[in-house]
């Protein structure tokens, strides 16, 4: 709601004049929801979170938090993802989605 | 908002002293992965299974049972050694078959012939790190109902003789058990 819906409302309250109508829709705003599919949030690999450090760079943590920031996301093809350093180690073993078994490319990487 | 929180909290835990980090002793992928999948395992553990941990505090060794309640093999007593390497899960556990047994896919060595355990499958039979410890025990304990392959035999003469004579199969398969419940 913006601040001069809400000025409006109280200066007729204040003024003790009554308006013809009671309301008057000035705005509409829609809400959506959204959520992150539960299947593809967790990195089946080592089974964290993609948007958290996977479980090796937990492990071997820098400093500070900012060096969780190198363990990026990333999506094949497939739209499977991963984290990068999962999917990498993996990659060399079999290069194919542990998932769905098809090759693997990648289709982007990011958080 | 739950990843968020939780980053936040780990922060002002890392943050007093700084060294929080380094003063922790460094635990590997597989032992982290481990905690997880022993109790997942030991949950979801078939009747016809049991496992035993030599050293309650290594998680990486351990002997599982399995006494086939179904099948030419029931009424026997299988122990396999399933020892997980520190590259798990990129490669699968490595098991050996510790009873002598009568079977097309465990030959007298104790080697096993499953898919799964099989690093270098390119079907979606193969290891992958997808897979888990309970994974593993569902496989082995299958290999004697709905795994059992006499096609691809690593005992060939075992498969052989199935193919040529089910009875007599059945007879040296009872009396290799027969043979191991003897030495107890
Ligand atoms: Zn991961
Ligand atoms: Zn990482
Ligand atoms: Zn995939």
């Amino acid at each position: 709601m913006s601040g001069d819906d809400c000025d409006a409302l109280d200066r007729g309250d204040s003024d003790g004049q009554k308006s013809d109508k009671m309301f008057t829709l000035k705005k509409w705003n829609a809400v959506a929801m959204w959520s992150w599919d539960v299947e593809c949030d967790t990195c089946a690999i080592c089974r964290v979170q993609v948007m958290d450090a996977c479980l090796r760079c937990q492990g071997e943590s820098k400093k500070d938090s900012y060096g969780k920031q190198d363990c990026v996301v990333v999506w094949g093809e497939c739209n499977h993802s991963f984290h990068f350093c999962c999917m990498s180690l993996w990659v060399k073993q079999n290069n194919r989605c542990p998932l769905c078994q098809q090759e693997w490319s990648i289709q982007r990487m990011g958080k | 908002m739950i990843t968020l929180n939780r980053k936040f909290k780990k922060d002002v835990n890392e943050r007093p002293n700084g060294t929080t980090v380094e003063s922790v002793k460094r635990i590997s992928v597989r032992d982290k992965l481990l905690v997880k999948e022993v109790q997942e395992m030991n949950e979801n553990l078939p009747t016809t299974c049991s496992v035993h941990f030599e050293d309650p505090d290594v998680l990486s060794e351990f002997i599982l049972t399995v006494c086939p309640d179904e099948g030419y093999w029931t009424g026997g007593k299988f122990k396999f050694s399933v020892f997980v390497t520190e590259d798990y899960n990129m490669e699968p556990p490595k098991v050996k078959c510790l009873t002598r047994l009568w079977h097309p896919n465990i030959n007298v060595d104790g080697d096993i012939c499953l898919s799964l355990l099989r690093q270098t499958a390119i079907d979606e039979h193969g290891w992958a790190p997808t897979r888990r410890l309970k994974d593993v025990v569902w496989g082995l304990n299958s290999l004697f109902t709905d795994l059992l392959n006499f096609e691809d035999p690593l005992n060939i003469e075992a498969a052989e003789m199935y193919k040529k004579n089910k009875t007599e199969f059945q007879t040296k398969v009872q009396e290799y058990i027969a043979v191991t419940k003897g030495k107890r």
